[in-house]
């Protein structure tokens, strides 16, 4: 049964880091666009994946694979902007400016969420906060990074517009109940040790 | 978990910036209103009357991100493609008096190239108006974008930057000048 269920798992994986890559890449969006551009939209695609994954691995319990898909995630989103500053620095200083869209807005304190989120899980045991506190602030956190990556993502006219819209959705759905099913499951699991013991 | 309540304040602050952050920007960044139209043609801005030739325009200001990309002295060109038309009206503040050969330069991405590829200098005829046809804009960074600018002489120079939809036709850029010095 727990292969069944693992399996099962793995499919959905790699369903949720197939899609949004695969509508990216045949849109006609990036019909002749640069390298650059490219990379910047597959990697933007990847990060989305990424995102929804993760409370999805916390809640099934494989603490190495969140751990190393969040440093992954981290990767994707400075290779999204990396690729930005790449095609062109203009307009990427001025996205990132106080002037910018509503949308890089959203980038700018998805990607400082995103990079707090990932400290926080590095730093877990050196950090003098109680197990309950840093919980709840690795889950803040999470929905913070979730909303707006996914908000920027909607917002943007691209590679992700069309179909791709109602899937960053419902992806974004996905991820954002996944993170209190995570700590429900987590709940679960410590009641049950607590009156087997 | 010893004190909740100053858990919950600090993450309640948070969002609240976050969520004052994001109200106080622009959807498209400052200034850049969409000016892209389809369908048919409105009527061109009118000539001023006798009237009005007494009263000051409001000067056009560049807005944040109006220079970016911008290269000096695009070469003049009749079109950059097909599809989309970029036209406006080019006046002085005093007196609203549309201004003749004048240069005006425009610069956008398309599915030919970026920004910094697709750029050209167009005068304007003796009604003030500027015309280029182009190929249409398309997103490279979130939102389509048109460049418009005039670099300076008789007059102050002007860099703008505005947004259209992707399914627009053309966009009206009208530049009101202010005689420098």
């Amino acid at each position: 049964m727990a292969d069944v269920r693992a399996l099962a798992f793995g499919a959905g994986a790699v369903a949720v880091a197939a899609v949004p890559v695969a509508v990216a890449l045949t849109d006609r969006h990036l019909a002749g666009a640069s390298a650059a551009l490219a990379l910047s939209t597959i990697a933007g695609a990847l990060a989305v994946s990424a995102l929804v994954l993760q409370p999805l691995l916390a809640r099934a319990r494989r603490i190495a694979r969140h751990q190393i898909l969040g440093v992954v995630a981290f990767a994707l989103v400075l290779v999204h902007v990396g690729a930005l500053f790449a095609e062109a620095p203009d307009d990427a200083w001025f996205a990132l400016s106080p002037d910018g869209p509503t949308r890089a807005r959203m980038a700018l304190i998805a990607t400082i969420a995103l990079f707090a989120v990932v400290a926080l899980g590095g730093l877990r045991s050196r950090l003098p906060l109680s197990a309950g506190t840093w919980r709840v602030l690795h889950a803040y956190l999470a929905v913070v990074v979730i909303t707006l990556g996914i908000g920027h993502a909607v917002l943007t006219d691209g590679a992700l517009d069309g179909a791709g819209t109602p899937i960053l959705v419902v992806l974004g759905a996905l991820g954002l109940v996944a993170v209190p099913a995570a700590h429900a499951a987590r709940t679960r699991r410590a009641r049950h040790r607590v009156l087997s013991q | 978990m010893r004190r909740p309540w100053l858990l919950g304040l600090l993450l309640a602050l948070a969002t609240a910036g976050i969520v004052a952050v994001l109200v106080d920007s622009e959807t498209s960044g400052t200034g850049a209103e969409n000016v892209g139209e389809s369908g048919p043609e409105r009527a061109a801005t009118p000539a001023p009357t006798a009237g009005e030739r007494e009263r000051r325009c409001e000067i056009t200001e560049s807005n944040p991100g109006g220079t970016n990309n911008y290269i000096p002295d695009a070469p003049e060109r009749d079109s950059l493609g097909s599809g989309f038309v970029i036209s406006g009206l080019v006046r002085s503040a005093d007196g609203c008096r549309p201004l003749q050969d004048v240069r005006v330069q425009v610069w956008l991405a398309t599915e030919t190239g970026g920004e910094q590829d697709n750029r050209a200098s167009v005068r304007t005829d003796a009604e003030g108006r500027y015309r280029l046809e182009t190929a249409p804009t398309v997103p490279q960074f979130g939102e389509p974008n048109i460049h418009v600018g005039y670099d300076g002489g008789d007059y102050g120079e002007v860099f703008i930057r505005r947004v259209v939809d992707l399914d627009d036709e053309r966009a009206v850029v009208d530049l009101t000048l202010a005689r420098s010095g």
